[in-house]
């Protein structure tokens, strides 16, 4: 048995059905709240406050104690149970129905793909790209010439709060295309050049064609402090 | 010898090591099945299905420690599999789980060993009474010591989730061994 839930001998004079009579009477069965942390006791993981007040019951509960008693029990019969042996003519079994099989020495592409389509949520997931991916195509800046500029003019008849959000949104918008623009930038520009090459720019859809050059477009460079130091070309 | 080394060698082809792999293995697998399904003819069927389908996937089994976790969900997955297949036709006879228990008591004294597998009869009977979702908790969890971000993964399910079904179907299991006289 654990050590920790030996029964300790009751205090004289006191009657286990005057307690349980006074607590049914107030704060409720304590033996309900004990199971709520019976397995944490028995793992340990308990707070020692806890775990003393629970080791208190059970001095007092022969339910508890006998329930708390079986947990531990079963802590160890559980993990003995990991192995069954299957008899002595199973791996024989084995060996002779693996004998000309052949060993395929990598996972071809239609075990992937058989793999991928027994996943039980794939459709969930091809959901989900499937909107994040429409998503990117609605919010990713449009390559409207100037449109950051021009949304302020477009809000103006709304009145003043309208026109400053939309500033800070058009503050927002170019600094989002200044950073698509540098970043995407060396991505986008080896693949149009192959792309143009090998003929195939005809037959590029024209959402990427809509976007490839707005990316393309050089960026406003930031100010350089070189050229800050060197002194004017052309004084005068 | 070691994992790596021995997969490595089965993947060559040499009949030993796949020999020596199948006999480390082959009491997990078939105690995983036989917990599932219940009945030792099934498990022993399903665990020599799942043998063949690790000798035909060699370059997909995992090394070291992931492993073990590999072949209790492949077996996990032909076990369920299995049992769904039952459901449209029920099982007619089989041996009796305190048998099989037996089988492995020979090495210590008798009537301990009879104890311990009256024991573990009493825990397999009262598993099966327990709903799916728990039974499968305390198979991964308690009985094969998987980790819990590893079961939550296998079914599916948040880590949260399987820590509380743990601790309710350990209880459950206990009341059941409680009421079957056999606390501790
Ligand atoms: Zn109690």
């Amino acid at each position: 048995m654990h050590p920790d839930f030996k029964a300790t001998p009751q205090e004289p004079g006191m009657s286990p059905e005057l307690t349980r009579a006074i607590l049914t009477r107030t704060s409720g069965d304590p033996c309900h709240r004990l199971q709520s942390l019976a397995c944490d006791f028995v793992d340990g993981t308990l707070e020692a406050e806890q775990a003393s007040l629970v080791r208190l019951h059970l001095g007092h509960c022969g339910a508890c104690s006998a329930l708390v008693g079986a947990l531990a029990g079963l802590q160890t019969d559980l993990s003995a149970m990991a192995q069954v042996d299957p008899g002595p003519w199973f791996t024989q079994a084995v060996l002779r129905a693996t004998r000309h099989l052949p060993i395929r020495q990598g996972a071809d592409l239609r075990e992937f793909w058989w793999r991928l389509m027994h996943r039980p949520r794939i459709a969930l997931e091809a959901a989900y790209l499937g909107a994040a991916a429409g998503l990117m195509g609605i919010y990713l800046p449009m390559p409207v010439p100037d449109l950051a500029l021009r949304i302020p003019a477009l809000v103006q008849p709304l009145g003043d709060s309208a026109l400053r959000v939309a500033e800070q949104m058009a503050q927002a918008e170019r600094r989002t295309t200044t950073t698509l623009q540098r970043s995407l930038r060396p991505v986008a520009k080896p693949r149009l050049d192959s792309l143009r090459r090998g003929n195939l720019w005809p037959r590029v859809s024209s959402w990427i064609k809509a976007r490839l050059p707005f990316f393309l477009r050089t960026p406003p460079s930031p100010p350089s402090p070189d050229a800050e130091k060197a002194p004017p070309a052309n004084p005068g | 010898m070691e994992l790596p080394q021995l997969l490595a060698l089965v993947r060559r082809g040499d009949e030993l090591a796949w020999e020596a792999f199948v006999r480390r293995f082959q009491s997990r697998v078939f105690g995983l099945a036989y917990h599932y399904t219940a009945q030792a003819e099934d498990a022993r069927d399903l665990a020599q299905e799942v043998f063949i389908r690790i000798y035909q996937n060699l370059a997909l089994v995992p090394g070291e420690d992931g492993c073990l976790p590999w072949i209790i969900r492949i077996t996990r997955n032909a076990c369920i599999d299995h049992l769904r297949r039952r459901k449209a036709r029920p099982p007619l006879w089989d041996l009796p789980a305190d048998e099989m228990f037996d089988l492995r008591s020979t090495d210590r004294n008798p009537e301990e060993a009879h104890l311990e597998a009256v024991r573990k009869t009493m825990v397999h009977r009262a598993l099966q009474e327990l709903t799916d979702l728990n039974r499968e908790v305390i198979l991964l969890k308690e009985i094969q010591g998987l980790g819990l971000e590893e079961i939550a993964a296998i079914l599916e399910v948040p880590v949260g989730t399987v820590k509380s079904r743990s601790h309710r179907a350990r209880l459950e299991l206990a009341q059941k061994l409680v009421a079957a006289g056999m606390g501790a």
